[in-house]
């Protein structure tokens, strides 16, 4: 049979054990599901769609209320893109704790860490893209955030905003940036990313002699259950987007009284929380940044496993990099918490 | 270093990996300058705040449009922005006199003295001047 990219994901066959639900988590599967749902309903949003401040706010009400289906694709977009966020964090997860990291992984764990970072901020400019009451000041806040990076930050953000102050330039900007700059580095990096799995030497599991169990599943097998797990969550998707409607507010007024909380999208509740601890560069930088940057090197501070150690949950070797990385997100966790309860 | 340890080969490897590199620079200057310009206007710094007689003695006025409040006292006219100096967003008027930043909780008392964190600045008093024709004027810059 000639060679081909499918094929290519799915070997003639792969070990049994690494393959259970347990071990994956079906987390890396997902979140490429979860990508293609983004696309498709992202590219049907985009007939309806209009970026300009006068009437993104009222288009987005036209798809929501008046077109049909439109509310549907719309709240499956917006789950997708919320499932997608926690998927990705839960996939990081899942490879620091089996110690899937370590070289000759390393690269592709990379390539992973910036994919999450290129989707929080298609996360971010998608939530932009509302353009209303509701947006509004995670917006100025966040761009605002930019100004305080220090001789570097006034050109950012003139970069970014394309302007001295929010408006048209701004958000013609995060749509391009939304729908085509970061959406193509994703595709991108994520087809590079699902390649790089079967170049690694595929799912990560001890050598064949240190298995305790050498069965393996087929090709067949392994589709049989990635089909099910997309109908599954495809089914969970149409659940939450029938039964949880996006948010969606008033179109922004030049100059409106200000409601009374302004709230952070939820996946960047921990940084509002930090940010009224203390200084807004270090609270809203760079702290994120030296996270990123810790993950970013773990494979090099722990860069060994022994191999008897590889293809299982939590080995002893790992300790360290899963108290980091554990440390980290219970940090994020408890911060996002502490913000949704004020 | 002995000048037989550069090769020909190490020598054009290093101009032609020096060439891209400047190239490379280059080009973003290009993109950076590209992407940085601004295309819509700045927003207004001067406001007509119409004649003094809209606003009497002892009178405290918000003006969303700027986003600031115009106090008028016996000393005369004084104005207070209502950006937040912390990151920028529109600060309420409070239940005592002050105000409260929506966004990170930030205080400011009544004068725009900061009461409460993150800020760290107190809100930017604003410059009033009465024109001739008896009209206000406000400036933020």
């Amino acid at each position: 049979m000639r060679p081909n990219f499918f094929h290519h994901l799915h070997p003639p066959s792969i070990p049994a054990e690494q393959s259970r639900f347990r071990y994956t988590l079906g987390a890396g599967g997902l979140g490429i599901f979860l990508s293609l749902v983004l696309l498709v309903t992202g590219a049907l949003e985009m007939f309806f769609y209009i970026p300009s401040p006068e009437q993104a706010a009222l288009s987005v009400q036209t798809l929501t209320y008046l077109v049909p289906y439109g509310g549907l694709i719309r709240n499956l977009h917006y789950w997708a893109a919320q499932a997608l966020v926690v998927v990705t964090v839960v996939h990081l997860l899942r490879v620091i704790f089996t110690g899937s990291f370590v070289p000759p992984r390393r690269f592709n764990y990379l390539l992973g860490l910036g994919l999450l970072a290129l989707i929080l901020f298609l996360d971010f400019t998608g939530y932009a893209l509302r353009w209303d009451e509701g947006v509004r000041w995670a917006l100025v806040a966040g761009t605002n955030l930019l100004k305080t990076i220090p001789s570097l930050g006034k050109s950012l953000y003139g970069l970014v905003v394309g302007g001295s102050t929010l408006g048209a330039a701004t958000l013609i900007r995060f749509y391009s940036w939304h729908v085509f700059g970061l959406t193509l580095a994703v595709v991108i990096l994520g087809i590079w990313h699902a390649f790089r799995v079967r170049r690694d030497g595929g799912i990560a599991a001890p050598p064949p002699k240190q298995r305790t169990n050498n069965a393996r599943i087929s090709r067949f097998e392994l589709v049989r259950r990635e089909v099910l797990a997309m109908l599954l969550s495809a089914a969970a998707l149409f659940v939450l987007a029938a039964l949880l409607p996006a948010p969606i507010a008033a179109p922004i007024q030049a100059a409106s009284d200000s409601l009374g909380e302004a709230r952070a999208p939820w996946f960047f509740l921990w940084i509002q929380q930090l940010l009224r601890l203390g200084n807004p560069f270090w609270m809203g930088v760079a702290i994120p940044l030296i996270a990123l940057t810790t993950f970013a090197a773990l494979p090099y501070l722990f860069e060994t496993l022994p191999t008897d150690q590889q293809g299982h949950w939590f080995p002893r070797a790992g300790r360290g990099a899963q108290a980091i990385a554990a440390g980290i997100v219970l940090a994020w966790l408890v911060l996002t918490i502490l913000e949704s309860l004020r | 270093m002995n000048e037989k340890d550069v090769t020909r080969r190490d020598f054009l490897k290093l101009i032609t990996n020096g060439l891209l590199t400047l190239s490379g620079l280059l080009g973003l200057g290009g993109i950076f300058r590209f992407l940085t310009y601004q295309t819509d206007p700045s927003p207004p710094t001067e406001f007509d705040l119409g004649p003094t007689t809209n606003y009497p003695d002892g009178s405290r006025t918000v003006l969303p449009r700027v986003p600031a409040v115009l106090l008028h006292t016996k000393d005369g006219y004084s104005a207070l922005s209502l950006v937040c100096t912390h990151l920028g967003c529109t600060v309420n008027e409070d239940d005592s006199d002050g105000y409260v930043c929506p966004c990170h909780t930030s205080r400011f008392s009544a004068n725009g003295s900061v009461v409460r964190g993150p800020a760290d600045r107190p809100l930017r008093a604003l410059r009033v001047e009465e024109h001739d024709d008896g009209r206000l004027w406000l400036y933020t810059a």
